[in-house]
């Protein structure tokens, strides 16, 4: 164990210690599952991140709808015609949000190398505003930053089906080859994906609202579903930091998938009455 | 880069840690901050910022129009409801209210009559309103311009006091009166709420022909989707309850029969399980007196039951767990500061 490692154990620990010292007085109570979960989660992902800085390789499983992000912008040159990107209907309060500029940013690389037309119409002003300095930086690093110009991403209304309705029109009217739905949606998900499905076009979705999943697995050509979408930053950058983030949260999903079959066995042993502790009013109670 | 990157960067670190451990922190005001003043700020730069896009738009149909391209006559709508919005809603109240007081007491009647007609209400409850000759009554009625208001005021002048009042800044913009409405709720009411429930309506047309596409039988998974989705739309209905449970069990052998056949060289051993298994849930049937709801896992409502509680419910959760996760993972990097890529960087 290296030093590193060693350092933010011990941080956890001081951390701990002083919560349990001061409940109530500095530390809301009622809130320590969630604490120590936090704590679990941090240090087991900067563990993880730590490994990856020093060298160690991160196996990341071939996820089928970013790889074809190239292959879609691709599509589209050599179609002559242009890409569009819907970074969903919501604000950057939104994690998907965030997750969907990221995705946004790759795809304004590919369209500047590839020299295809892109376009981005957003529904929040602020996420235009993010998503026009994503697309900048995209281009500049390209070395295409003739090819950019700010109009590229606009913004069409904050109502959802005013927006649905927007996003569909560009649809009809100019075809785009390839269609990315990457961050956060609602209703307008089989709006938009039927839409594009219509036109023929290859479409890649992303998104974290699990009720939207199956329309978009439906219409779309792939999709990235629940946390694939979040592994994008990671996948696509190949930074090793970020790779190790991800090997992290996987070992805390391995934890928790331990302590669901832990607390089955446990619930299970109470019921049949070979122990005296109640697993569930544990958790429950906390 | 310090103002592209760093202080961005530091702001997003020392905000994020604020707002992570404020929920941890007993202290009352990194609660208000966590809970109110974050949250408000954020409305504030969004507020602002709206103008950036209402300008973007209007920028972007404007050329459209003066470059005359392709479908550019549709931008002249946009840029009239754009405009027509703005009139409404910054410089144009569009609702004026009259009211009415000093009612002769001979005359009341009348004037009850008259307002009824002019507001639909009943009279009725006018003529209880305006009995009081002190009292000051204001009518169920919203006019969305001044000389409308004041061609009717000029009518009841004959049976009291009338005054015009407009309806106060920012309450004119959902302001109504019986059926009537600002020139601005009208907007709302007539124009826009169609059109959001016409794109809406659209999306039952788009889950028919979805549906029609994810179950046409292809593979394997399809074929169960296809299955899964009978036994939910027939349990949740009430012809559902009627299918005999005994019925359900034949054909789940004759699918079982059909699954296991190309496994199954021999015909004669398939056609064997297909017609002992038939047999089995035929006398099952029998001896219940063909009782629909027997056997009990076989009855369609059981059924969709069972599927939408425990396979559907544990995948879903899954998906869940998974995207909880993600989400954790991808604040926590952005809050230790090693996810930038949403500042540009790459």
């Amino acid at each position: 164990m290296n030093k590193n490692a060693l350092i933010m154990i011990g941080i956890g620990l001081v951390v701990i210690i002083l919560y349990l010292l001061g409940v109530g007085s500095l530390f809301r109570e009622g809130n320590e599952p969630m604490f120590v979960a936090v704590i679990v989660v941090s240090l087991t992902i900067l563990y993880y991140t730590n490994r990856a800085k020093r060298g160690e390789e991160i196996y990341l499983r071939p996820i089928a709808g970013l790889v074809a992000l190239e292959e879609a912008v691709g599509r589209a040159t050599e179609m002559g015609k242009s890409v569009l990107f819907v970074p969903g209907i919501q604000d950057m309060d939104q994690v998907e949000t965030v997750c969907g500029l990221v995705i946004l940013g790759y795809v304004a690389s590919m369209t500047a190398k590839y020299e295809a037309g892109l376009n981005v119409p957003v529904a929040r002003s602020i996420v235009m505003e993010a998503a026009r300095e994503t697309c900048k930086e995209s281009y500049l690093k390209a070395g295409r930053p003739d090819q950019y110009y700010d109009d590229m991403v606009h913004y069409l209304t904050d109502d959802q089906f005013a927006y649905a309705a927007g996003v569909n029109g560009i649809m009809i009217r100019e075809k785009p080859a390839a269609c990315f739905y990457q961050g956060k949606f609602y209703a307008e998900s089989l709006i938009l994906a039927e839409t594009g499905n219509s036109i023929g076009a290859i479409q890649i979705a992303g998104t974290g609202s699990p009720a939207q999943i199956p329309f978009f697995v439906t219409a779309c050509d792939y999709t990235l579903i629940g946390e694939e979408f979040f592994t994008a930053s990671a996948y696509l950058s190949k930074k090793p930091e970020l790779l190790g983030s991800i090997k992290g949260q996987d070992i805390v999903k391995l934890i928790g998938m331990v302590l669901m079959i832990l607390v089955f066995a446990l619930n299970g042993f109470n019921q049949a009455g070979w122990i005296d502790f109640d697993i569930t009013e544990f958790i429950t109670s906390r | 880069m310090l103002m592209k990157r760093q202080i961005p960067l530091l702001i997003v670190i020392v905000v994020g840690l604020i707002t992570l451990f404020g929920h941890f922190i007993a202290n009352e005001g990194v609660q208000n901050f966590v809970d109110n003043d974050s949250t408000q700020w954020y409305d504030i730069i969004a507020s602002f910022a709206i103008f950036l896009g209402g300008l973007n738009l209007l920028k972007l149909q404007l050329l459209k129009i003066y470059k005359k391209q392709k479908n550019w006559q549709y931008s002249i709508l946009a840029v009239v409801g754009f405009f027509f919005a703005i009139t409404v809603g910054f410089f144009f109240r569009g609702a004026n209210t009259i009211s009415v007081t000093g009612i002769n007491a001979e005359k009341v009647e009348q004037a009850a009559e008259m307002i009824a007609e002019e507001t639909g209400e009943s009279t009725s409850s006018i003529l209880s309103s305006i009995s009081d000759p002190s009292a000051d009554y204001e009518l169920q009625k919203i006019y969305k311009t001044h000389g409308g208001a004041e061609d009717f005021s000029q009518k009841l002048e004959a049976y009291g006091e009338t005054q015009i009042e407009p309806i106060e800044w920012g309450a004119h913009l959902s302001a109504t009166r019986g059926e009537t409405g600002s020139l601005f709720n009208w907007m709302f009411v007539y124009i826009f709420t169609p059109l959001s429930a016409t794109m809406f309506a659209l999306l039952a047309f788009f889950v028919a022909s979805a549906s029609y596409r994810a179950f046409r039988i292809r593979n394997f998974e399809a074929t169960l989707l296809l299955v899964a989705g009978i036994i939910l739309m027939l349990g949740r209905v009430p012809i559902g309850e009627y299918i005999p449970a005994w019925l359900i069990g034949v054909f789940f052998v004759m699918g079982l029969g059909a699954l296991l056949a190309p496994f199954i060289k021999n015909r004669k051993i398939t056609l064997g399980i297909v017609a002992i298994g038939s047999l089995i849930f035929l006398i099952i049937g029998f001896t219940n007196g063909w009782n629909p709801a027997i056997p009990g896992f076989f009855h369609l409502p059981v059924m969709q039951e069972w599927i939408f509680q425990v396979p559907t419910t544990a995948g879903a959760r899954a998906i869940m767990i998974g995207i909880g996760l993600g989400i954790v993972g991808t604040s926590f990097r952005i809050i230790i500061g090693i996810e930038r890529s949403f500042l540009g960087e790459q």
